[in-house]
Parts: C-alpha cells; structure tokens; sequence
C-alpha cells in the first residue's frame, strides 16, 4: 500500500511540473483569474472561449481523472484498513484531492476551507481520538460469510448504477455539455453618498452601487452568505456552541471517576 | 469514447460524488468501528458537497457555496459531538465496537 501512495504522490508531483513548466494553458487556478465577463441573463460572449475558459480541456482532464483516482482511492482506503492512523490518513488525501475538485469548481474560497476545516480541524480530532482510544480491532468487519457479502456487494451495486444513472444524465440548464466559465456575479446596493460625491443618486438621495466579483470568490460567497442565507448563518454559529457545550458535558469525567469537593 | 476521458463535464463530477457516497454507504455497512462509521459519514457529507458545487456552478449561482458552508459547519458540530460520545463510551466500556454497544436496545 505505501508503494500505491508513493505512485499517486509522484503523479501529482508530475502534473505538477508539467503544469508550471507551461506545456499548456495552465487550468490550475481555475476560479482564481477568469476573463470572461458575462453579465448574468446575457448570453453573449464576444471572445470564443479557450480551454482555460471552459475548463474541459485535456489537460483539465488529466487534473480531474488524477485528483478523482486519488479520492477513490483514498476513500476505499478508508474503509478496508484496519490501523486507524492509516484510515485517518487516507481520509486526509480524500479530503485533499476533494478541495483540489472544488477548485476546478471555480470554487476556491470552499476549497480552502475544505482544507482548513476537515484536513485541518477534523482529522486532528480523529487523530486525538484514535490516540486516546488506541486499541487494536477484534474483528473489523460486520458482515462475515459470503452470503452477507454478496448481499452488501450487490445492494452497493445497486445504489451506485443507480445514483450514477441519475447524476450523469442531468443536463444543465441551458443545455450545454461544455463547462463554460461561470459567469461574474453582479452585486447591486445602495448606499448614502459621501461628501461631495460626484455619483448620481436616485430619488430616495441613495447612490445606486454595482459591483463584480468573480464566481466562487470570498467576495462573492460572503455576499450570499451574509445577505440571503445570513439567517441559516446565525443559526450555524448557536448549533456550533450547542455543540461545543454538548460535547463538554458528554466528555467530561463522571464524578465518581475523580472524588474532588466542587468539581461536578 | 475518449471524449469520456479527454472532456471533463458536470457528469464527471456527480458520477464521482455518487461513487465517494456509495464508498461511504458500504464503510457505514460493512465496518463496525465506531470511527471508520463517522469517518464515512464524513464522506458522504463530502460527496454531498460536490454535488451541491457541481450544481452550483452548473447554474451560475452562489446559494450552493453558502449551502455547502453549512453542511461543513454541521459536519464539524457533528464529529465534536460523536467524538465526545466515543470517548464517554470508551470510558465505560473499554471498546467502540458498535455490535456490543446495546443499552439502549432493551
């Protein structure tokens, strides 16, 4: 197995070279720079769209297929290893190469916090964990005999031709099969003018603001977050303390564990 | 066919979300650790991401980021929670494995 994940590392270590070496538009950054200024509900674009531009060139295809391998492949090893840390850790090399998806999703400001929230925050508390707990497994599988087996096989089967079939033939909206760049987001307000501001104002004696901000940005997300979801946002941060409150007093010593007067 | 693999396309994208979510149903079905389980809930919340962020740009719209933001927020109040459940049940009983974890059973 550490010969598999050598591989992949070199792969990537690979892609990368032949990546800043230019040997192609580079796609890496996708959703950092993109030109394509297309204003939401008009379709035209004046400039014919590169491979940069649509994000299906081959060189994104390479990106995708290797990133894709080592997420399958990371989750599988997730699930069939018995030495927890290893199972930790392939988990950590799926979250990777999920955020490096999200880029390629033009949707960079999730990738980082992808990797600062699960590589960062959540595989160091099932690292803690595991280091706390640190016992061997007896037996590692629910199911045993063939019978239980084939049943699991063919039921996951199912569920994957299954979801699979569903997900490949969504078609998007306007029928495209191409990944054309994500258009800018406009974001419109008003606000007071200042002194002397040579901005014309509407008749309320607001000037009328429009501002573009690339897809997936932190500007952009901030401003969806913070002006139409800012409510499931407020109610984010009461579930967060209610569970760090929870998660106190569910870890916490029972008191017969230590007999100390005014600890309860 | 090597258009399947030289053209990535939204379906690449939701085939291998949908592929991450069944490697997570199997690891909740077939596992009896109790962190492998979460470590494939984990997953399959990810799987769910990518899903909402194909979605999102497919349709050119930011609500999916915020949505996606969410559900990383709620995975996160999720394995603080489940974790604290763990070590109280290490505690008491000295393993995690979810056949022999039955108190609430009868």
């Amino acid at each position: 197995m550490k010969r598999v994940v050598l591989a992949l590392l070199i792969l990537v270590g690979l892609v990368a070279i032949a990546q800043a070496q230019g040997a192609a538009p580079s796609p890496a950054p996708a959703g950092v720079t993109h030109t394509v200024v297309a204003p939401m509900g008009q379709p035209g674009v004046s400039t014919p769209p590169t491979d940069v531009d649509t994000g299906s060139g081959a060189w994104m295809a390479l990106l995708f297929w290797t990133f894709a391998g080592v997420a399958v492949l990371g989750s599988i090893f997730v699930i069939t290893r018995r030495n927890l840390i290893a199972a930790v850790m392939g988990m950590v090399a799926t979250f990777f190469a999920i955020a490096v998806l999200y880029m390629m999703l033009y949707a960079s400001f999730l990738a980082v916090i992808q990797m600062l929230v699960y590589a960062g925050a959540i595989m160091v508390l099932f690292v803690f964990v595991i280091m706390v707990l640190n016992k061997p497994e007896d037996e590692p599988w629910g199911l045993v005999g063939l019978p239980g087996k084939a049943l699991a096989g063919l039921a996951m089967l199912y569920l994957l031709v299954r979801a699979v079939g569903v997900l490949w033939n969504v078609t998007p909206p306007d029928q495209k099969v191409a990944m054309d760049a994500p258009p800018q987001i406009v974001v419109s307000w008003r606000e007071q003018p200042k002194l002397n501001d040579p901005r014309p104002t509407d008749q309320n004696g607001l000037v009328p603001v429009s501002e573009r901000y690339d897809f997936g940005s932190t500007a952009a997300v901030g401003n969806s977050l913070f002006g139409e979801y800012v409510f499931p946002f407020e109610a984010i941060s009461i579930l967060l303390l209610i569970a760090v409150v929870g998660a106190i007093a569910i870890a916490r010593p029972l008191k017969d564990d230590h007999d100390q007067p005014g600890v309860s | 066919m090597s258009d399947l693999f030289t053209h990535v396309g939204y379906g690449h994208f939701l085939a291998l979300s949908a592929v991450l979510f069944t490697i997570g149903v199997a690891g909740v079905l077939l596992r009896r650790n109790i962190l492998i389980i979460m470590m494939s809930i984990e997953l399959m919340l990810n799987a769910a991401n990518l899903t909402i962020l194909t979605f999102a740009r497919m349709h050119g719209d930011l609500s999916g980021h915020s949505f996606a933001l969410i559900v990383i927020a709620v995975a996160a109040a999720e394995v603080a929670v489940g974790l604290a459940i763990v070590v109280a049940l290490f505690r008491g009983r000295r393993h995690v494995d979810v056949d022999r974890i039955t108190m609430l059973k009868h």
